[in-house]
């Protein structure tokens, strides 16, 4: 039985240090099925740290994380978690040697073990919705930086994940490139898929997500509704935050 | 027999005399390096993935002993490789397992010899190679749930070897040329053919002039062919785009015949 209330994603006690410099100090929280949360911040708050944890791409120092209530790092066997929970980069890190339609299959392949026709099927249809199927025979090499980040989230997406990692996705991108990938992004999180958003994108926390934590050095300094954090935040350096990064 | 007297006619006398010999050492020669290169290209794609194994703090202890021990054995395996002359090498293998009571054939030796030195050149070879490719590259690949060996088999590997191919081309003239070594086996490639030749004779000018001629004309194709897959691998420099360019951000205007778009 899946309890609708029970969360998709939860995150206890993690704790991240490189060397003698702790990054994140016990961080917990959880998504529930369908949250579109954005993790706002500033540089060097712990923000892609926390998220790189989730997907394991970091080792956490302490802590777990649990995915439909199961320790992800224990009772979940790798691929399929990593299949679950899929992750879009701040450099796109669309797979160099292939081609668009090959990065998008690839992973079906080589993980889910689809076969290769459903593969391409499916791999076509989200190039499709993120308005790049045109291009399926382009190289990276070859796309603008909001193409190739389009192709990243076709790429994720292919998987059929339940949770999107976004870390930092436009944060790359020059200016007038940044609305196509949010966009799609608008799209998805109208669509139900769980995401979970680090950016600098206040507008997006604003109108899209319908959750925002707040880091600061390293804890989870505010965690609210998008209007609680934006119109009347509770903590001084939220307001302090804000008032920096608005004020631009 | 009237013997000649100018260079270039002991050359044609020789070249008619022993065309078949030099033909054969050059077969042998090229059998010798080719086939040695590409063993050796395996070896150290195999050291280079078994080095590149991510090792966490969580790994079991037994997963962490054995591939500190493995690394071990494979950095004294390229120390010892490069850091010895083939020609030593090859003394020490071929006689050695000869007193062992292993009589080796001579080619298979060769072909042994050259594959085992390359392998510890190429390793370091593709390693430079794998950290030449952006680790995102790897993350990406991880990320959508591969394994170690997933990743470095189809993403990370083919980037690095492209890469290298430069390097890669390098070892296999570099064989070509080095493999002369190996006449003090005395396996039938080029150099040993040669003073054979030369012996009877007594013209080395000549013959090693044919030689060098020969060894020129193997290194120089090669190096030719492999700037082809090069070239090769990198793919079509043009891609076709598929249907209307409906980009996310292209809108389509509705215009009734006989009206002119206004922009």
């Amino acid at each position: 039985m899946i309890d609708a209330a029970a969360p998709i994603l939860s995150v206890e006690h993690l704790k991240k240090s490189f060397g003698d410099h702790e990054v994140l100090k016990d961080i917990s929280f959880s998504v529930s099925q369908g949250d579109v949360v954005s993790i706002i911040g500033s540089s060097g708050s712990g923000k892609s740290t926390l998220l790189r944890c989730v997907n394991f791409l970091e080792e956490p120092t302490a802590g777990e994380i649990r995915f439909h209530g199961k320790n992800a790092e224990t009772e979940w066997p790798k691929a399929e978690y990593h299949a679950k929970v899929g992750m879009v980069f701040q450099s796109f890190n669309l797979f160099n040697n292939m081609s668009v339609l090959k990065n998008c299959m690839s992973g079906q392949l080589r993980v889910l073990h689809r076969n290769p026709k459903e593969a391409e099927e499916k791999a076509l249809f989200f190039l499709e919705k993120v308005g790049m199927s045109p291009y399926r025979d382009a190289r990276p090499a070859q796309l603008s930086g909001g193409q190739k980040q389009r192709v990243a989230i076709a790429r994720a997406l292919a998987m059929d994940p339940e949770v999107l990692l976004f870390d930092e996705p436009t944060s790359a991108l020059d200016p007038e490139m940044v609305g196509e990938v949010l966009g799609v992004m608008r799209g998805l999180a109208q669509s139900g898929l769980t995401m979970l958003v680090v950016t600098h994108e206040m507008a997006f926390a604003r109108d899209v997500s319908k959750r925002v934590i707040f880091m600061d050095s390293g804890v989870i300094a505010e965690d609210n509704t998008p209007e609680e954090i934006f119109t009347s935040p509770k903590q001084q350096r939220t307001r302090a935050f804000l008032s920096r990064i608005l004020e631009k | 027999m009237e013997l000649p007297t100018s260079f270039f006619g002991w050359v044609a006398f020789l070249l008619d005399k022993y065309g078949m010999l030099f033909l054969q050492g050059a077969l042998f020669t090229i059998v010798i390096a080719l086939t040695g290169t590409v063993i050796g290209f395996l070896i150290g794609l195999l050291v280079a993935i078994l080095r590149t194994v991510p090792v966490g703090a969580k790994d079991s202890r037994v997963k962490r002993i054995g591939l500190k021990a493995l690394s071990v054995i494979l950095s004294v395996y390229i120390e010892v490789f490069r850091g010895t002359p083939m020609i030593v090498q090859a003394m020490v293998i071929y006689y050695g397992t000869m007193q062992l009571g292993l009589r080796m054939p001579v080619l298979a030796a060769a072909i042994f010899i050259v594959s085992i030195n390359t392998g510890a050149y190429m390793a370091e070879i593709i390693r430079g190679g794998i950290i030449s490719v952006d680790k995102g590259q790897k993350e990406a690949a991880t990320a959508i749930g591969m394994t170690h060996w997933q990743s470095m088999i189809h993403v990370v590997l083919p980037q690095a070897v492209r890469n290298i191919m430069p390097s890669i081309g390098n070892e296999f003239v570099v064989n070509i040329k080095d493999s002369s070594v190996l006449n003090v086996i005395s396996v039938n490639e080029l150099f040993f053919m040669s003073k054979s030749a030369a012996g009877t004779y007594l013209r080395y000018f000549e013959v090693f002039f044919i030689t060098a001629c020969i060894y020129l004309v193997l290194t120089f194709t090669v190096t030719r062919l492999l700037r082809v897959l090069e070239r090769k691998m990198d793919g079509k420099v043009n891609y076709t785009i598929y249907g209307s360019q409906s980009d996310s951000q292209a809108s389509i205007k509705l215009v009734k015949e006989g009206e002119v778009p206004i922009d």
